[in-house]
């Protein structure tokens, strides 16, 4: 275990560390390019070999990783800035390819639904498989809205979160008295009982689900035609990517602002110890509901997106499948560990679409994931770091 | 009611089905006050802790920490009133480091809701400097090598520090009472006499501060002390101090046996 | 009118033994192992596929169709090798998680379970697809006006054999002693010379030959089985334990009577119930838990403080 004694005020100098944090930015951005384009499964071994031996190279040596800790730590700001900028360009540098775009998108929402249910899991050990569900009723609710009422996508945005968050506060009454693995029971049978309703019900559609779901609008520009920027014209995807960028830079907000808190410290101590915490005069219960509501918040917007992009949407989408493969991916990337669980999001989205010649076999292989990674290394490829405190 | 005394128990009973941890128990305690409570094992000390904060509701008995009634309130809620307790097996949040460990017991005295944490940042990240500056003295006033320690995880330091720790964050809280379960369990006498300095100064920085220590340790409960209550089978068999106490034969009955007293008296 | 009740009644217990196999393992598991074994449906829904496997091999070795001889052997071979899976799975997975928190060995076992059932689905041929069961016992008789398939009171009869023997074993016998004392103490019946391992093998191997028992009569009740049905007989299954009581055998048969009367129920009184028994047997579930958390009958762990 590394040493986790304070680190030395910065002993890299401001160039070297800026250049560090943009080293490691662009090394990050270049990889992801390279594995959202490349077609031949055996690169993408070859690509994911390296990401593994990255992996073992920063356990071996520790001084890598609290060096560029150091260099982020210490050009906050910078990192942000450059971080943003890489975003914002990345659809340029895809040779405007719409599938890599589509990945984008997709690995994105996973990522905000992981960032939702770490709250939850990695936050405050609270399992909850019904994210999924969260997930099909914010899509659910938007969908309804605008084929029903045509409501607006940016009205529906909210208005569906909301429906969430509601659903997120029912989940979180039988938590009240429920613990551990009966509560896990009780997120399960949530999950069923909403996909059954929603695949039975006439008005949402039945097993059919509802199609024809309208692409957004913003200021006259449908998000259904390509967008052009400084007369570059990008595929229609981009649209739904920035959008999808902007939630999961919301979600990261939410995170970090959550985890550094009074709220975040609660639900650590909740997960440590739920007796302690209540004799520290924590209100177990109510945040236990809160991290229900905070998940199901955040998974009705992605819900929400993830309607408007793919125009259709039907129960099988928001199976208890899914609830398992969003808690696969906070559990791999790394409890409560803001990066490691979007690299999680990232790496099991990617993965089996990039692996499509084994594509039959990718549910037998999100098993065995866990499986080994609960085995081997439970607390996920970037585990939970310490807080640190002062102006 | 005696405005000197802060906490206040009457008629204290416990039924779990048949069994019955507690009878009848009266006590109270003064503001300033150190109060041994002693008994064999089994002999309800610990129940009666959990009944003061909360985690057991008394079959029937009242509890007022001054004047006002505790028992059936929400222990978290009782916490905010000003009663802390540490555990007899030091149950620290061991994956969190020290420092946020005092932190979280600063947690009656913040604010921050959701919204504010992440719509009003200043206000939030203000709040939680605050705290962990406190935590810092705090620390630094219990032991200084504890505060050199502050950002390791607390599942890594040795018993003795774990102890002083678990004191630290039940003090973040700024209680009018604190209940100290079995401090010295697991240490031996270097570290009890460690302990006694703590606590010793503990004391003597908060002269208002009550104590109620439940101890097997005896040389604790002959010095630090002013009062010793002392408990079996849930019933109380006496009230005094030490000296007054050790020499009653029941109480030496209940910890020694019939014939171990007798031997005791001879 | 009557008939209709008791046909109803029938289809009702029927139901409730058959549930009642898989969720004896389960509280069986965690009373013993203080485990959540998610994927225990997945084992249990393993034998008929088993079975069937067994019995296409012996009619090629033989080179004739399978006689009801065969067939019995071959369900009692995959009774067998089922309780030997689950000895398996422990070794390679579940064991590594004996000491862990619960949330982790909950995960861990979820995932098992997708394992298994995908394992089935790639291995057995045509694996995607629902494979007719041929029932074991044909044939029925009247009564009372209702038809009883002779097939049902086997399942009705067996259940309860299998029910009565668990008692039996852990109510009097030695083996039975042993497992009662591992599953309180495991430290102090190591100081008693209990070989905690050696108990935890038979009861997976107990657990998961029971479950198998369920999970074939399962199968011959609905006529075809496919690789996915363990999520929702896995599901019901574990409910009925929890609804019980996780620990309690007596719990986990009433659960499994009450779960299968609401089944049951629905299926012949709400319009297109089939669809919708699910719903209402986890709202039960839902309901049940949040008034008592631990379950009808589930002992509610008091935490020393």
């Amino acid at each position: 275990m590394t040493d986790m004694t304070v680190p030395a005020r910065a002993t890299l100098g401001t160039a070297s560390g800026l250049a560090l944090v943009a080293l490691t930015e662009v090394a990050g951005a270049a990889f992801l390019r390279q594995f959202l384009l490349v077609d031949d499964w055996r690169a993408v071994v070859g690509l994911l070999a390296l990401f593994g031996g990255a992996l073992v190279a920063m356990q071996r040596l520790p001084a890598i990783e609290a060096g560029i800790e150091q260099a982020f730590g210490a050009n906050r700001r910078f990192a942000v800035l450059l971080g943003v900028a890489i975003v914002l360009a990345f659809p340029f540098v895809l040779q405007n390819s719409s599938y890599a775009l589509h990945l984008l998108i997709i690995a994105q929402l996973y990522a905000v639904l992981a960032l939702a249910l770490n709250f939850q899991l990695g936050s405050a050990n609270i399992p909850n498989f019904a994210t999924g569900a969260s997930y099909g009723i914010g899509a659910y609710a938007s969908a309804l809205l605008a084929l029903h009422w045509d409501v607006s996508f940016w009205l529906a945005l909210p208005a569906s979160a909301v429906v969430a968050t509601i659903f997120g506060f029912l989940l979180g009454i039988p938590s009240m008295r429920t613990r551990d693995s009966y509560l896990a029971l009780v997120t399960i049978a949530f999950g069923v009982v909403v996909h059954q309703l929603l695949n039975n019900l006439e008005f949402t559609g039945g097993p059919n689900g509802l199609v024809g779901i309208p692409a957004p609008e913003l200021f006259g520009h449908s998000f259904a035609s390509p967008l052009v920027i400084f007369g570059h014209s990008l595929p229609p995807q981009a649209n739904f990517y920035y959008l999808s960028a902007l939630l999961v830079g919301v979600a990261i907000l939410f995170a970090g602002r959550l985890h550094h808190s009074r709220i975040g410290l609660a639900w650590n101590a909740l997960r440590a110890d739920e007796l302690a915490a209540r004799c520290q005069g924590i209100n177990t219960t109510w945040y236990k509901v809160l991290a229900f509501a905070v998940d199901a918040f955040l998974a009705g917007f992605a819900g929400t997106i993830y309607a408007f992009y793919v125009g259709f949407i039907s129960p099988d989408n928001f199976t208890f499948l899914v609830s398992v493969t969003i808690m696969t991916m906070v559990i791999a990337g790394g409890m409560d560990n803001t990066l490691g669980v979007i690299v999680g999001a990232f790496l099991l989205t990617l993965l089996p679409e990039k692996l499509r010649a084994f594509s039959d076999y990718r549910i037998l292989f999100f098993g065995i994931t866990v499986i080994a990674f609960l085995m081997i290394r439970p607390q996920g490829i970037f585990p939970q770091r310490l807080r640190r405190y002062g102006g | 009611m005696d405005p000197a005394i802060i906490l206040q128990g009457q008629g204290l009973t416990m039924r779990f089905g048949g069994l019955v941890a507690m009878a009848e128990v009266d006590f109270s305690l003064r503001k300033g006050e150190v109060l041994g409570i002693i008994g064999p094992n089994g002999a309800g000390k610990s129940t009666l802790l959990n009944i003061i904060t909360g985690l057991y509701v008394p079959s029937s008995g009242e509890v007022r920490l001054s004047g006002e009634l505790l028992n059936g309130q929400p222990a978290h809620r009782i916490v905010a009133k000003g009663i802390a307790r540490t555990f007899q097996s030091s149950r620290l949040f061991a994956d969190l480091s020290v420092l946020d460990n005092v932190i979280i017991g600063r947690h009656t005295h913040m604010k921050t809701g959701v919204f504010d944490a992440i719509f009003n940042r200043r206000k939030a990240d203000a709040e939680l400097d605050a705290a962990a500056e406190i935590a810092e003295r705090l620390l630094k006033a219990v032991s200084r090598e504890l505060h050199a320690q502050r950002h390791r995880p607390a599942g890594e330091l040795p018993q003795a520090d774990r102890r002083r720790l678990e004191i630290a964050r039940a003090l973040a809280s700024e209680p009018k009472v604190l209940l100290l379960d079995e401090p010295s369990s697991g240490m031996d006498d270097a570290d009890t006499d460690a302990l006694m300095d703590d606590i010793r100064s503990v004391c003597a920085e908060r002269p208002d501060l009550a104590l109620m220590i439940i101890e097997h340790d005896m040389r604790l409960i002959a010095s630090l002390p002013q009062r010793v209550l002392v408990l079996d089978y849930g019933q109380k068999l006496a009230e005094g101090t030490f000296e007054e106490v050790r020499l009653i034969p029941r109480v030496q009955e209940a910890y020694l046996g019939r014939k171990g007293a007798q031997h005791a008296q001879a | 009118m009557a008939e209709q009740l008791l046909q109803q009644i029938l289809n009702w217990i029927t139901l409730g033994s058959i549930y009642a196999l898989i969720a004896v393992g389960f509280s069986l598991l965690f009373g013993v192992l203080n485990i959540i074994h998610f994927s225990h449906g997945d084992v249990a829904l393993i034998a008929p596929f088993l079975a069937l496997a067994l019995v296409q091999t012996f009619a090629a070795a033989l080179g004739a169709a399978a006689t009801p001889g065969t067939m019995l052997l071959a369900v009692a071979l995959a009774i067998a090798l089922t309780g030997l899976l689950g000895i398996l799975l422990d070794f390679l997975v579940i064991q590594r998680f004996r000491n862990a928190p619960a949330m982790m060995a909950l995960v861990a076992t979820v995932a098992l379970g997708i394992v298994l059932r995908e394992l089935i689905r790639h291995l057995f041929p045509n694996g995607s697809n629902p494979h007719a069961v041929p029932r074991l016992v044909q044939g029925s008789i009247d009564a009372f006006g209702v038809t009883v398939p002779l097939f049902n009171l086997v399942a009705i009869a067996v259940s309860v054999l299998c029910v009565a023997g668990l008692f039996v074993l852990l109510g009097n016998t030695r083996l039975g002693l042993h497992i009662k004392a591992v599953s309180q103490d495991r430290d102090a019946a190591r100081l008693l010379s209990i070989a905690p391992g050696k108990i935890f093998r038979i009861t997976f191997f107990i657990a998961s030959a029971v479950g198998a028992v369920g999970g074939l009569f399962f199968a011959g009740y609905a006529g075809i089985v496919r690789f996915d049905f363990s999520i929702d007989v896995g599901l019901i299954g574990f409910s009925a334990a929890v609804v019980g009581g996780l620990g309690s055998m007596p719990g986990a048969i009433i659960g499994s009577l009450v779960i299968a009367g609401l089944d049951t129920l629905v299926q012949a009184t709400v319009p297109n119930g089939a669809a919708y028994r699910l719903v209402f047997v986890f709202l039960l579930v839902i309901g049940v838990l949040v008034f008592r958390p631990a379950g009808l009958f589930g002992r509610t762990v008091v935490e020393k403080v």
